[in-house]
């Protein structure tokens, strides 16, 4: 199997660090060798945040090559985009529409990018929705990494009993049930598009 | 491949897993990015004494206090806190180490999460250490107990040193069983443990002797390994996690991989110059192994291809072995990055900080800055701190910026800001300091934000926290250090009453003398506000944007349905309830939600004022 990269982007307090690493206890579950990445900076909230996760036979660095990135998970629109650069055409964007705006939006210095976002994920094979308001639908909004993960599941070699036995590993007891529903949600209704 | 008894761990996980699995027993820490999960970590292992100590000099001090008394003990902070521990740790290394010591030290190469990029591999040598330098989280696990039994056997202390990105890299481990060490006997010996002259002038000579003989372990210890690839000319001597973004490239190099890497084999490395026409050395920051190798007499070259600043991923190691002319042509297809909005970070929904720099920006005030989540005050729209330079030092820098305002007949009131958990860190000598040369028309505002949490490395305690939780068992009082120091004008604030706090502050920034003021809010991540949240009315909202100004990240203009201009609004998910946006309202266009909006009333100022009263700020004096 070709190494696998997924990309993640959010803002500081959006579970980021969390998502990353039930991927690579997933990954790990699978039989596969995996690395990953979390870069969170400063600010314990409200700060741009990244992580990477790179699930293969053999991985060397758990930085991703420049544009080898196979799949994006964009927890913010915004954060998503920021990551363009490291792309290719066959990336698959999976996006969080729920916008957070940063400091330079809030103080109307600049305007939020909406329409660039829409121009960047277009130019990709996507799967987007307010995975937020899914998952506050299906009784928390804190799930919607988990809704998130649900798609992207389809698009990777590790079966759905061993995402969910991770799930149920990491998540707190009393979010297990809420975690379980937005997995299924996202794995049954984002059908892939290729 | 069988992962059953395989896990994942970060490379913090890992440093903390080896200390466990090596018969550690008493490991001490300050928290900081990036190593401040190590002793996180720790505390989980029932038979090991853990604590974040008051600062990385009190932890090492720990540390060595256990070494003493014959125990696997570890001392682990971020690079910087190294120049803090530093003076205890230049007199301790001349020691025989007794117990088992390693001193852990988290670089930054880059700079994610700190205030200087210093190379501490420096600092070990300096020291007179043997350094590890792990590449991932397998190696921070063996490299840490390895650290251990060679920190014995040669009776020397250990430096392992991991950067951020190996800190914060999850790896696939096996784990192993925890070894019990028999703990050694502490025998009163002054020559070994009384560190004056003449004891120290034979020291000089063992510390030097100990390096020699770990040079004899570093020719052939499996910490070092070497992979040779038919055919090529080259070897690449590197080490961490930049053998690993070397070995994704897959070139026809030979490499020589350093986990150990001071000191170095010389007796290896003429075996290898020998053998191969050139040497090439990958390393991130300064040319630490580059020089020791040319200081060898043996030729070699590195920084001339590679940055000396940030940290070296796959494709800046394939840029610059392309500029050394050791590959034709690269594979990288790296890009700019794309124009994007900048994400800079705020205080969260609820800090108190906010409301302490939206006055403090609104006086027009020169502040003084320092370490911690109130660093941010830097940042737009509140760009209230001029100065920020390690932790604790705004204390000396607003006395000595005072004196020399006086002295040149610039004179303006200065604030200085600092957390609790700083102040205890190293803070509280500077508030001593003065009371020297004391001058009535000196104007200094201390401002104490004691938020009873070291905030931004994830909510440590301080030696506050007991006074606001009792999971933690110190309860120090700053006000009582303060005034038992012989200060005379300190007063205490709830600054979630937003206007009671402007009047504190603009009396005692208008009035000469030394003030302190002590913000009482606790850290709204660690201690949820349990109020309401609220909610703007926008046909009450004129648009001013008093509370957008506040940079609170639910708040921001929106677009309503009929109605023209933008309004204000909140974003119910995220507030936290903490009232301030109410209370710079001057219309009362934001009330609590589940409340009748009451406009005689500013906000929910008057359930703060409640609380205040229950919090029972000590002022009585002055009032």
């Amino acid at each position: 199997m070709e190494t696998i990269n997924i990309m993640l982007g959010g803002v500081g307090g959006q579970g980021l660090v969390l998502t990353t690493d039930v991927i690579c206890k997933a990954a790990l579950k699978a039989g596969y060798d995996v690395k990953s990445n979390d870069v969170i900076g400063l600010a314990q909230r409200g700060g741009m945040v990244w992580g990477s996760v790179r699930i293969g036979e053999k991985v060397h660095s758990p930085n991703i090559p420049a544009g080898k990135t196979d799949i994006i998970l964009g927890l913010e629109p915004l954060e998503g985009q920021r990551w363009e650069h490291i792309l290719n055409k066959n990336t698959k964007v999976i996006l969080n529409t729920k916008e957070v705006y940063p400091t330079p939006s809030l103080l109307e210095k600049v305007q939020y990018p909406s329409e660039k976002i829409k121009e960047f994920y277009q130019r990709y094979e996507h799967y987007l929705s307010d995975f937020s308001a899914d998952a506050k639908k299906l009784g928390n909004a804190k799930a919607a990494n988990t809704v998130l993960l649900g798609v992207m599941a389809q698009f990777l070699p590790i079966s759905t009993d061993i995402w969910k036995e991770t799930l149920r590993e990491n998540v707190p007891e009393k979010a297990i049930e809420v975690n379980m529903k937005a997995f299924d949600y996202g794995y049954e209704n984002f059908k892939p598009k290729s | 491949m069988n992962n059953q008894e395989k896990l994942v761990l970060t490379g913090n996980q890992g440093i903390a897993r080896g200390f466990y699995e090596a018969g550690g027993l008493l490991a001490a820490s300050y928290p900081g990015s990036p190593t401040v999960e190590i002793l996180d970590n720790i505390k989980q292992y029932k038979e090991v004494y853990a604590e974040f100590s008051t600062s990385e000099k009190v932890a090492l001090e720990v540390a060595i206090g256990g070494s003493f008394a014959g125990v696997r003990s570890m001392a682990s902070m971020k690079h910087v806190g190294v120049n803090i521990a530093a003076d205890p740790l230049m007199s301790f290394t001349q020691t025989k180490t007794n117990g088992g010591f390693v001193l852990l030290s988290g670089d930054d190469p880059g700079m994610a999460s700190s205030q200087n990029e210093q190379d501490n591999r420096i600092f070990g040598k300096f020291a007179n250490m043997g350094i590890l330098a792990p590449s991932d989280s397998q190696d921070a696990i063996d490299y840490t107990k390895a650290a251990f039994d060679i920190s014995e056997e040669y009776h020397l202390p250990m430096m392992v040193n991991i950067t951020s990105r190996v800190c914060h890299s999850r790896t696939p481990v096996v784990l192993g069983e925890r070894k019990e060490v028999e703990p050694r006997k502490f025998e009163k010996d002054v020559e070994r443990y009384c560190m004056i002259p003449p004891h120290t002038h034979k020291l000089q000579h063992s510390m030097k002797e100990r390096i020699e003989k770990l040079q004899e372990l570093a020719y052939d210890s499996k910490l070092n390994s070497l992979e040779e690839k038919e055919g090529t000319d080259t070897l690449v001597v590197t080490s961490g996690l930049l053998y690993h973004n070397l070995k994704e490239l897959d070139l026809n190099v030979s490499i020589y991989k350093l986990g150990m890497i001071h000191p170095i084999s010389p007796k290896k490395l003429r075996e290898l110059a020998d053998k191969y026409e050139r040497i090439i050395v990958i390393e991130e920051l300064m040319p630490v192994i580059e020089n020791d190798i040319k200081l060898m007499g043996i030729p070699c070259e590195g920084k001339k291809y590679f940055s000396f600043t940030g940290e070296l991923h796959s494709e800046d190691i394939e840029e610059g072995l392309m500029k050394a002319g050791v590959i034709t042509e690269g594979k990288s297809e790296k890009r700019p990055p794309v124009e994007s909005v900048k994400r800079t970070p705020l205080f969260c929904a609820g800090c108190p900080h906010r409301p302490i720099f939206d006055i403090l920006k609104k006086l027009r005030k020169r502040v003084i800055g320092d370490i911690g989540c109130y660093s941010m005050a830097m940042f737009e729209p509140f760009q209230a701190s001029d100065s920020i330079i390690s932790m604790g030092a705004t204390v000396g820098i607003t006395k000595g910026m005072t004196k020399a305002n006086g002295l040149t007949g610039k004179s303006e009131p200065l604030v200085s800001v600092i957390g609790d958990g700083t102040m205890f860190h190293s803070g509280l000598p500077g508030f001593v300091n003065l009371l020297h040369q004391k001058d009535e028309n000196d104007n200094m505002t201390f401002i104490i934000l004691d938020n009873r949490t070291t905030a931004m490395t994830g909510g440590q305690a301080t030696a506050a926290s007991g006074n606001y939780t009792s999971a933690d068992d110190m309860k120090v009082d700053i006000k009582t250090i303060i005034k038992a120091m012989g200060h005379e004008n300190v007063r205490e604030v709830d600054q979630f009453d937003y206007e009671a706090t402007k009047k504190v502050i603009t009396e005692e920034t208008n009035k000469p003398g030394i003030s302190f003021i002590i913000a009482k809010r606790p850290c709204a991540l660690k201690f949820k506000i349990q109020e309401n949240t609220f909610y703007v009315n926008p046909n009450v909202c004129i648009g001013c944007r008093n509370c957008v100004k506040t940079n609170c990240p639910p708040i921001r203009m929106k677009k309503y349905h009929n109605i023209d201009k933008l309004k204000s609004s909140i974003d119910p998910d995220m507030c936290a309830g903490c009232s301030v946006c109410a209370q710079v309202c001057p219309v009362d266009a934001i009330q609590p939600k589940g409340q009748h909006p009451d406009h005689s009333k500013k906000g929910s100022a008057k359930y703060m004022r409640q609380e205040t009263q229950k919090m029972k700020l000590n002022n009585e004096e002055q009032e």
